[in-house]
């Protein structure tokens, strides 16, 4: 699973709002598509968990199901308290986990 | 006695109509493959709610296209009106597509810190439905918001 995480705007002083973008490339199997070759059911695989944590204290917890789509993006907002590293934590359902971080530098 | 047996014929006939699709129905029920978490939109807020009413506000605002050519990647954005202080702030908010096989899309759950209340993704639509966006204030109450999106090719291949 790759991943990466996004801040916008680049520029942004202590007291904004800014936006978080979360992407994986995940296949997002639903467990009810069949395979066009075999015929058989792929096997559900998708994020199940995805948590935000802003200096290790918990920002936003996100339970996520195979209805999101392939490649999911998840944006949300979050206020810039101070300088800091952003960690998101993403695991899937066949227990596969990635830790993506972003540092926070306000400029004032 | 004309009319007598016109409305008893006309009345088998409606009858075998309405019989029709309920067959039909059956067979594509029995065919239908049934996704691992399959819930139903019901389910899915009694659990979340646990009972509690959940009332339609303006203050939640949910933007979807109203028709998505694709169903595979339909953008969601979800945002609230709160001034999420420690006091006041959102919860959580949930985002479902009623007729999906699994109702459940995501469930966001918030902090002061998020300093506004906004989720964005994008989610995948099996057929035309109502996305249905329900959000949990700190103070216990629930708000809702939907919107019909019209999907003319399926995402859930």
């Amino acid at each position: 699973m790759k991943t990466l995480v996004k801040i916008k705007p680049k520029d942004y002083n202590i007291g904004d709002i800014v936006k978080i973008d979360f992407m994986a490339m995940h296949p997002m199997e639903s467990g009810m598509r069949k395979d066009k070759d075999t015929g058989a059911i792929v096997p559900a695989h998708y994020i199940n968990e995805v948590n935000f944590f802003f200096n290790d204290k918990m920002l936003t917890k996100m339970v996520t199901w195979e209805s999101l789509s392939v490649n999911p993006v998840l944006s949300i907002s979050m206020k810039v308290s101070a300088a800091g590293t952003l960690k998101v934590l993403a695991k899937d359902n066949k227990g596969e986990s990635v830790e993506t971080s972003a540092a926070i530098t306000p400029k004032g | 006695m004309e009319r007598r047996s016109f409305l008893k014929g006309f009345g088998a006939v409606s009858a075998c109509v309405a019989l029709v699709p309920t067959i039909a129905s059956a067979a594509d029920d029995a065919k239908k493959v049934t996704g691992p978490n399959e819930m139903s939109v019901e389910s899915a807020l009694a659990a979340i709610t646990g009972g509690k009413p959940v009332t339609p506000s303006s203050k939640v605002s949910l933007s979807a296209p109203e028709i998505a050519e694709n169903g595979a990647v339909v953008p969601v954005k979800v945002t609230v009106e709160s001034p999420m202080s420690a006091n006041d702030y959102v919860k959580a908010i949930h985002v479902f597509g009623s007729k999906n096989n699994n109702s459940r899309c995501a469930n966001v759950y918030l902090t002061p810190a998020n300093g506004e209340a906004s989720f964005a993704t994008r989610i995948k639509l099996g057929a035309t439905q109502d996305v249905l966006a329900v959000v949990e204030m700190s103070n216990g109450t629930f708000l809702s918001a939907k919107q019909n999106v019209k999907v003319t090719i399926g995402g859930c291949g």
